[in-house]
């Protein structure tokens, strides 16, 4: 595992000394402020509307308008986001050959591709990192859920793991960037509305599949600040898949 | 310490191995000569665990390269033709990567040591993608050398450099087979860089072996033809004639061409003829090598 370590490590450093790292950094830090500050605009208005009716003000929650709309929104933004992140990191290595030196070093397959996945989270959570400010902001002049708050987190960090599996994955397959910017995208925008197409359907084994497949449900329940198993499960499972896919593509590599 | 045996590759219909064998001693170094597109890649990335082979078998330090491709890996540096290169790094960064990579126990000492060998401490704290080719390549052998590896296959590793750059890295690589008992196989299509550093050619031709063994071998051919120059050869040719182990003189119209059945300069000199130079004309690697690789194989 040494040597996964060592691919993460320098998979992240280099997101850091291109300008792919800092422009998404940046983005996706003020793209976030905007949401966060056009929230508290809009919870402070409503705020002072209720100023006259008290029992309205006592239900006010800044859980449910601020916290829980920011991280919502942190997710979209993240769905374009990452796949510019994770495009590179295998289909650049194919391109330049560097790969070559990655498959005839003593790592396994799994080993890349952990690497390579582990490489994107160093930089996500360095992403994630950006909001600590705005939730600093929030203790300082609220009083906000921390239940809510650290489950947000738990469910923000494991969709940007969800996104970044197959983003590796998609990297793998091609030596292309932009296709492979294009599947991840595709891939992770299937996953996030895919329950907005069976909205209107009767109930039955097809709505609850891909019901149970789209993302954007089980963010939501961990956004109202529930950490159930379930859907803990749903995004290790999604993203032990895509790490499995991943290794397999980077072992077919070396039959090519 | 490589053996290969009956390897064969094949992408899709295109036969780029066919059956290939050959076996290389601890110490040895080896030069791999063939055309473009002859397999020469397409062997080392097998014998590197890189590539997978379609039959046959590769093996390293004892151990299959299939099956326990890491084994191999740890005791084997590989520089392909291209050199892995992460170009946004710095040389000492990259080097210090492959070094952990490879699960070297102390990466500062044997990156400074690797970098000391092939000559790029004073780059090392240069991004690669702005260095010259000579350096680059240089790089990749770092690379393959920083694990101190008891065999090294190196692919090409003068292709593309200009004549000072190509001797650098011949004498290089001629330092880095000497002591340690290091096994080095060596691919190149350029002759002069073989009969320099190697003891043992190993030919191929379309994914075939068509010789291997010993340079001398090779290179010397059967028989030897040493010019000698005279001022007045009438007479000489008498004389020549009865010198032990010559079987021909002939006058080709500039110097007298004695052919024997061994190198016979040392009996030509010893025949107190007034020669003014004599030099041994011994049928060189380059012909067979041409010889072999023109050949249509059916």
């Amino acid at each position: 595992m040494i040597g996964a370590l060592t691919i993460a490590r320098r998979e992240t450093s280099a997101l850091f000394n291109t300008p792919v790292g800092w422009i998404a950094l940046t983005a996706f830090t003020f793209i976030g402020g905007f949401f966060f500050t056009a929230m508290l605009i809009g919870y402070y208005s409503a705020f002072s509307e209720s100023v006259l009716n008290p029992q309205q003000a006592d239900q006010l929650s800044v859980n449910e308008w601020v916290v829980q709309p920011f991280f919502s929104n942190l997710g979209v933004i993240a769905l374009f986001i990452v796949p510019a992140v994770t495009m590179r990191l295998i289909a650049e290595d194919r391109r330049q050959r560097s790969i070559e030196l990655l498959l005839t070093s003593p790592v396994s397959s799994f080993e890349i591709a952990l690497g390579k996945f582990l490489g994107g989270m160093g930089f996500a959570l360095v992403m994630t990192a950006t909001t600590l400010p705005f939730m600093w902001f929030l203790y300082a002049l609220g009083d906000p859920d921390s239940g809510v708050v650290i489950s947000n987190y738990v469910g923000f960090i494991l969709m940007l793991g969800t996104l970044i599996a197959m983003g590796t994955f998609a990297s793998a397959l091609t030596e292309n960037q932009i296709v492979a910017f294009m599947i991840a995208f595709a891939g992770g925008l299937f996953l996030w509305i895919s329950n907005w197409v069976v909205q209107g359907m009767d109930d039955g084994p097809l709505k609850t599949t891909i019901d149970y497949v789209s993302m954007l449900k089980h963010a939501d329940s961990m956004g109202k600040g529930l950490l159930h198993t379930q859907d803990i499960v749903y995004f290790l499972s999604f993203i032990g898949f895509f790490l499995f896919a991943t290794s397999q593509r980077v072992e077919a590599l070396r039959w090519r | 310490m490589i053996e290969v045996q009956g390897l064969t590759k094949s992408y899709g219909d295109t036969l780029a191995l066919s059956d290939v064998s050959f076996t290389i001693q601890k110490g040895e170094v080896v030069g791999f000569l063939g055309q473009n597109g002859a397999g020469k890649s397409t062997t080392m990335r097998i014998i590197a665990g890189s590539l997978g082979a379609s039959a046959g078998t590769a093996r390293v330090g004892g151990f299959d390269v299939a099956e326990s491709p890491r084994k191999v890996q740890a005791i084997l540096g590989y520089a392909p033709e291209t050199p892995p290169l992460y170009t946004n790094m710095t040389v000492g960064d990259y080097v210090r990567f492959a070094a952990s990579l490879k699960g070297v126990p102390d990466i500062d000492a044997a990156t400074k040591k690797a970098l000391g060998r092939v000559g790029l401490e004073a780059v090392s704290h240069r991004i690669i993608d702005n260095l010259s080719k000579g350096y680059r390549q240089r790089v990749g052998l770092a690379q393959a050398l920083v694990h101190d590896p008891k065999v090294l296959v190196l692919d090409e590793p003068t292709s593309g450099l200009d004549p000072a750059q190509r001797i650098e890295i011949k004498n290089l690589i001629h330092e880095l087979s000497l002591g340690d008992d290091r096994t080095v196989l060596l691919s190149t299509h350029v002759l002069s860089e073989i009969e320099a550093i190697c003891s043992r050619v190993i030919i191929i031709h379309k994914g075939r072996i068509v010789a291997q063994g010993d340079l001398a071998t090779l290179g010397g051919g059967a028989e030897k033809k040493v010019h000698v120059e005279l001022a007045r050869p009438e007479g000489a040719i008498d004389v020549l004639r009865k010198v032990p182990g010559v079987t021909l003189v002939e006058h080709d119209g500039v110097h007298l061409v004695v052919t024997g059945e061994r190198d016979v300069r040392e009996a030509v000199a010893a025949a107190s003829i007034p020669f003014g130079l004599l030099s041994l004309q011994g049928q060189r690697l380059e012909d067979t090598y041409i010889q072999l690789t023109t050949r249509e194989t059916t």
